[in-house]
């Protein structure tokens, strides 16, 4: 498998209130095609804003970012992103969200509604197409939300807490439903979570972060088959190895913290 | 089921009781009228000497009969119709507020995007927004004259409600539309006209609203002090001059009925707006 996502040395200093934080230092992973990643990490570890500087929304300080071997400079249609806040445009229906790529490239009209109606089954919001998403449930926003960047047909699609403002059930059934849409467009996925267990369910290796500066602490494949049963043995092992390697990041931020004072 | 139907009357009540108490509310507003009429004049149910000034308050029914007849005898003053007034007065509010729009709108979107162009602007903005209109009348009617003065003058109360609604709405759009927008390849442009402007839409609305209920105060002042062609606020200037305050009065009714209408067809364009755009 080839290299999809390749991630080198990045670091990431924000200057706030006359202070510098770094949130991210030396971050370094490589992601190949087709592949589905999960960071994790505790709260405050920069996993967003690695998430961010892939999408192009934001700059490292130092390293780089390739995609397929091209520098990434800017936020672009190549790198799909789905928002925690589902990020919705109020005034388009659900069709029209899913054409807006579509239409920033200028597709004409026939094509774009062509491909909004393969999005819109492929997601599962048949019947909806004329509905604004202020008529969603949040599970259908983010039905829309994945379909809306996967009309542009992105080389990535990058997730961050996508689920993050679902209830419990609703979660689960997107987690589900992704790994469906997953499978049927072969996409790789680089998908931001706090949820040990969420990412335990969706990964192929789930990449665990230190605390801030963040960077990775250890890479930890998932060789579960899927569709994977919470309640089994050996996924409650890995939960719990992941758990570990977590709780030590936490203890070593929650020292920090207190050294501070 | 039972239920529900009491709900209905009730609610059908409710309607017909509002219905009801806001005409009671206007019936005891014009007996109040009338009776301040009728003791001006000493008429029944009052005896005494009359007033001087029975002349300035007309009965309501008397000024209703000078607002019909305005429409079909023209007045003394212009020798025009209320029609033409009406059709002056009209075309000014549209001239203004085209212009107003025109450069409230992208002067809005800029200000509220962009940190120079609010540098650039807003001392000019804050110098003169706090100056209520009607104080440019007497120069710009000397500088403009009595044709494009008054449009001038409801150019300014339009300008600034617009503007600064627009701007506002320029500056609170969410920034991760702007962010979903930009990883699904949307351009500066393209940024500005798909995602900044539909998201101030209902500031840019509201702003339309406040500023016609301005510019329609701003008119009636601006045509007082003259106006070619006529115009409802040069009307109650010119009848009142001539002592005929039923007319007057009639006038007055008129501009009320205009600035509603309009601010209701505003308001129908709004909604229409948040229809076609799949808002609530």
């Amino acid at each position: 498998m080839s290299v999809c996502i390749h991630i080198e040395h990045l670091s990431k200093t924000f200057t706030k209130d006359k202070r510098s934080i770094t949130a991210l230092g030396d971050f370094s992973l490589d992601i190949s095609d087709g592949e589905f990643v999960c960071l994790l990490g505790p709260s405050g570890c920069g996993k967003t804003t690695a998430l961010r500087i892939v999408a192009g929304l934001e700059k490292g300080t130092y390293g780089t970012v390739q995609v397929h071997g091209k520098k990434v400079s800017s936020a672009g249609p190549g790198r799909g992103m789905v928002f925690q806040e589902f990020a919705l445009f109020p005034w388009r229906t659900v069709r029209k969200n899913i054409e807006f790529g579509l239409e920033m490239k200028g597709v004409p009209e026939q094509e774009r509604v062509r491909i909004s109606s393969k999005f819109i089954e492929l997601v599962g919001l048949k019947g909806f197409e004329d509905s604004p998403p202020s008529e969603l449930s949040g599970g259908m926003k983010q039905r829309v939300g994945i379909a809306r960047a996967l009309a542009n047909e992105p080389e990535v699609l990058l997730m961050d807490e996508p689920f993050g403002a679902l209830d419990a059930q609703t979660r689960n059934l997107m987690q589900k439903e992704l790994l469906r849409i997953w499978a049927a467009t072969g996409k790789t996925i680089l998908f931001v979570t706090h949820s040990v267990d969420e990412a335990v369910f969706l990964a192929d290796k789930i990449v665990v972060m230190t605390a801030r500066p963040g960077k990775v602490r250890e890479i930890i494949p998932v060789e579960l088959q899927r569709p994977r049963d919470r309640t089994s043995r050996e996924f409650i092992a890995v939960r719990g190895k992941v758990l570990t390697e977590l709780d030590e990041e936490f203890e070593i931020a929650q020292a920090r913290e207190r050294s501070k004072e | 089921m039972v239920k529900v139907k009491t709900a209905l009357r009730r609610a059908f009540l409710d309607n017909w009781k509002f219905l009801l108490l806001s005409a009671a509310s206007l019936a005891a507003f014009l007996l109040f009228w009338s009776l301040y009429a009728a003791w001006l004049r000493a008429d029944w149910p009052f005896h005494g000497t009359p007033s001087p000034s029975a002349e300035y308050v007309p009965y309501p029914w008397v000024v209703l009969g000078a607002l019909i007849g305005s429409f079909t005898t023209p007045d003394p003053a212009t020798r025009l119709l209320m029609t033409d007034h009406i059709l002056a007065s009209l075309k000014r509010m549209f001239l203004g507020f085209l212009l107003a729009f025109g450069l409230a709108l992208p002067l809005g979107l800029l200000m509220g995007r962009s940190r120079s162009v609010e540098a650039v602007s807003s001392p000019i903005v804050e110098l003169f927004r706090p100056i209520p209109p009607l104080a440019w009348v007497p120069i710009f009617m000397v500088v403009f004259a009595f044709t494009t003065g008054p449009i001038l003058i409801v150019f300014l109360g339009i300008f600034f409600p617009v503007l600064l609604n627009v701007r506002l709405g320029a500056k609170s759009v969410d920034p991760l539309l702007i962010d979903a927008a930009r990883t699904l390849g949307a351009k500066g442009h393209q940024i500005f006209t798909s995602v900044i402007f539909p998201s101030t839409i209902p500031h840019m609305m509201t702003g339309i609203k406040v500023g016609l209920g301005i510019g329609w105060m701003c008119i009636v002042a601006a045509e007082m002090l003259g106006a070619v062609g006529g115009g409802v606020g040069y009307y109650i200037f010119a009848t009142s001059q001539y002592g005929r305050y039923d007319l007057m009065f009639a006038g007055m009714v008129v501009i009320g009925i205009l600035s509603v209408l309009t601010t209701g067809v505003a308001g129908l364009i709004e909604r229409w707006v948040y229809r076609w755009m799949g808002m609530k």
